[in-house]
């Protein structure tokens, strides 16, 4: 047994494999990133940092980090709350939530690319349905409404629907326009991404004791907010916490939305990193700006997930 | 005070009836023990008393106030569930707390932080912090507090749950089978401490178990429930003496009651295999189950008119005791019979014995297997 040299046989295949597929790879790429090298090329230098000097002073690679914030920041805690407030609504009726799970499922069944160009159609600056539903409600209920009317300290004349109105129907271009391009594309990132988190809550609920919920309510926990926050928020711990990091590693891997419907425009308001690799590494064939741009993506999932290990799990298991 | 009456409560969920006509006045500082087999809905009243199920019809009253449409949170009752359902994120000083938060702080001494504020909440911490260490004194759980529940044994874990429902001196306790979960010995050393508590805190309890022996050990009266009626309310002794059916009879005992087929001639007297009874019954010419628990049939040597004859199948050691199954020789009956081990330790299974009943201890039941009593007391 001691002078046995057979457990190398049984655990080289695995090594071999995973050092070849998953950790070369990343070396690779980390390797790359310091040189200037681009595909097809014979020969390469090393540039030093100077790929990375590039990612934090050009205005393209800042406008990148700023959009990829934007869009982790609003979509993941949004789909999150409005994932658990849908799970606890479905799980409180009666009859019917299989219907409205399948629904609140679909977008994150269908395949995005279709649904990419439906939204497309859908927001069209002219022919969309959005802008012409709009046009069609001026000096309507629909103005009173969406142009917050109803609010004390809206005048109705100054109200962006009623500005858009006076001028020729000057409803927002959405998609192609700065100000409202990136939270367009967040609200199709919350349409997207908020099913399968109710999904996931959907079973944490499951998970919680029916006699907690009564013990709560002997105990003098009368009203839905105070046991919500004695049993339910706490008893979800893990699952939020698994929720939010899935959450989070799907929203920095956002790409198939942008590449359909902004291409990383107007002027670089949506340029997330996922899409920033793609055209830099595939198309430009700028391999080794790709790559710096990869090493940093991997370096904050790495710095959420240690956060998420050894920060918050302590808190929510018990 | 802690008086609970039920009027006449019902429930069916759906068609199915669970709860029949039921009435019961509970006393103050009783130990009443719900008790029967499983599905025979005792649970479900001891739900509806703490209102976290609504009966379908009937009243509850609690210190003589109509409670049907008081929300469970505002009964002041506590409860002991079966699986304990301590909050397992929360310290058992917090578990302990919870019952005193949620009714003495106000909603804004509630708030994390700014309820700090509030000139009144330091004083009620302390209060509360006063009778969380009492309460954990009298269970000896001081030195659990700062754990959670995942890191107790099944016993901490029950005195918690007790705790809990202790900590806040409630009109009475419900309790849901509160030993099921524990090994054996615990259980049975939990019965005694549960009943000194209920003697030192003098406090009604209600208590929901399936077990007839905590029923008999602990209670002050029993409630015997069957297939959702109440069959019998009575103290453990006279309930086991004079059971007022069959079922009652057969459920209460452990081993259970041996019941014989006999039948009562035009005189009354009654006789099964090839005994009669000394005493009559009061209903004659007809066909009677005849029940003499385990302790009031003895072996002997003996053969004459008022024994019986039968074969050992089994013999059940219990030390103090010796338990001896014993097939009859008509063979219609297989029967259980005490014996005392310095008279009886050398039977062994297959050997022949003579069965001797202890007189005036046999109940008659009739074909409804309600109670048929004897004309004379003596005899």
């Amino acid at each position: 047994m001691h002078n046995s040299k057979a457990h190398i046989w049984f655990i080289a295949p695995a090594i071999i494999l995973m050092i070849i597929i998953l950790i070369f790879p990343l070396f690779l790429a980390g390797g790359i990133s310091f040189t200037d090298y681009n595909l097809g090329n014979k020969t390469f230098e090393w540039v030093g940092l100077e790929n990375y000097d590039k990612m934090f002073n050009r205005k393209t690679y800042v406008k990148m980090i700023w959009a990829t914030a934007t869009y982790v920041i609003v979509v993941v805690p949004i789909s999150v709350v409005l994932g658990l407030c849908a799970a606890m609504l479905l799980n409180s009726l009666r009859f019917g939530a299989d219907i409205y799970k399948t629904i609140f499922f679909l977008p994150v069944m269908a395949t995005l690319l279709a649904m990419a160009i439906a939204w497309e159609f859908t927001l069209h600056p002219t022919l969309g349905i959005v802008n012409s539903f709009l046009a069609n409600g001026c000096g309507g209920v629909r103005e009173f409404i969406l142009g917050f009317h109803w609010l004390p300290w809206v005048d109705s004349q100054e109200s962006w629907y009623a500005v858009a109105c006076a001028n020729n129907m000057d409803f927002p271009y959405w998609l192609k326009q700065k100000n409202t391009a990136i939270w367009t594309v967040c609200f199709i990132g919350i349409w997207q991404a908020f099913g399968f988190n109710m999904v996931l809550y959907l079973a944490g609920l499951t998970s919680i004791p029916r006699e907690l919920y009564q013990a709560a309510e002997m105990d003098g926990a009368k009203s839905t907010w105070e046991q919500f926050k004695l049993v339910t928020w706490p008893m979800l711990g893990p699952t939020t916490l698994f929720v939010v990091t899935i959450t989070t590693i799907r929203t920095f891997q956002v790409f198939d939305t942008i590449e359909i419907l902004t291409k990383g425009g107007p002027s670089k308001t949506t340029y997330v990193m996922m899409y920033a690799i793609f055209e830099k590494a595939i198309q430009q064939n700028l391999t080794s700006i790709g790559a710096a741009i990869t090493v940093v993506f991997i370096g904050f999932i790495l710095v959420l997930t240690f956060f998420q290990r050894y920060v918050i799990e302590k808190r929510v298991h018990y | 005070m802690g008086t609970i009456s039920l009027k006449n409560i019902s429930k069916s969920f759906g068609s199915t009836q669970v709860l029949n006509n039921l009435n019961v006045d509970i006393n103050d500082g009783e130990f009443l023990t719900l008790v029967g087999p499983s599905g025979c809905g005792k649970s479900t009243l001891l739900r509806i008393i703490a209102g976290l199920e609504q009966q379908t019809s009937g009243d509850v009253l609690i210190d003589n106030k109509n409670v049907n449409r008081v929300r469970a949170s505002e009964r002041d009752l506590a409860m002991v569930f079966q699986s304990y359902a301590l909050y397992p994120h929360l310290t058992v000083r917090k578990n302990l707390e919870t019952p005193l938060r949620l009714r003495d702080y106000n909603a804004f001494e509630r708030l994390p932080l700014i309820g700090n504020f509030s000139p009144s909440k330091k004083e009620k911490t302390e209060s509360i912090n006063q009778l969380v260490n009492k309460t954990s004194e009298t269970l000896k759980i001081s030195e659990l507090l700062d754990r959670k529940p995942g890191q107790l044994s099944g016993g901490q874990r029950q005195r918690v749950a007790l705790g809990r429902a202790m900590v806040r001196e409630p009109v009475a306790f419900l309790m849901d089978e509160p030993l099921s979960n524990l090994d054996a010995a615990l259980r049975v050393h939990m019965r005694s401490e549960l009943s000194e508590l209920h003697n030192s805190l003098k406090t009604t309890f209600v208590y929901v178990t399936h077990d007839q022996a905590e029923a008999l050990t602990m209670s002050s009266r029993m409630a015997v429930m069957i297939d959702g009626n109440l069959l019998q309310l009575d103290t453990p002794q006279e309930v086991y003496d004079n059971p007022s059916s069959l079922s009652v009879a057969q459920f209460v005992g452990s081993p259970k009651i041996n019941i014989f087929k006999g039948t009562s001639d035009s005189s009354g007297t009654v006789s099964f295999l090839n005994v009669n009874l000394k005493r009559k019954s009061s209903e004659s010419n007809t066909d009677l189950h005849i029940g003499i628990r385990p302790e009031h049939l003895e072996i002997t040597n003996e053969s004459n008119d008022n024994t019986f004859s039968g074969t050992v199948a089994y013999r059940e050691n219990l030390g103090s005791d010796i338990f001896f199954h014993v097939n009859i020789e008509d063979g219609s009956n297989k029967i259980i019979v005490r014996g005392l081990p310095q008279f009886t330790h050398q039977i062994s299974n297959g050997s022949g014995v003579n069965i001797k009943r202890v007189s005036n201890k046999a109940l008659l039941f009739n074909q409804a297997g309600m109670r048929v009593q004897f004309n004379n007391a003596m005899g």
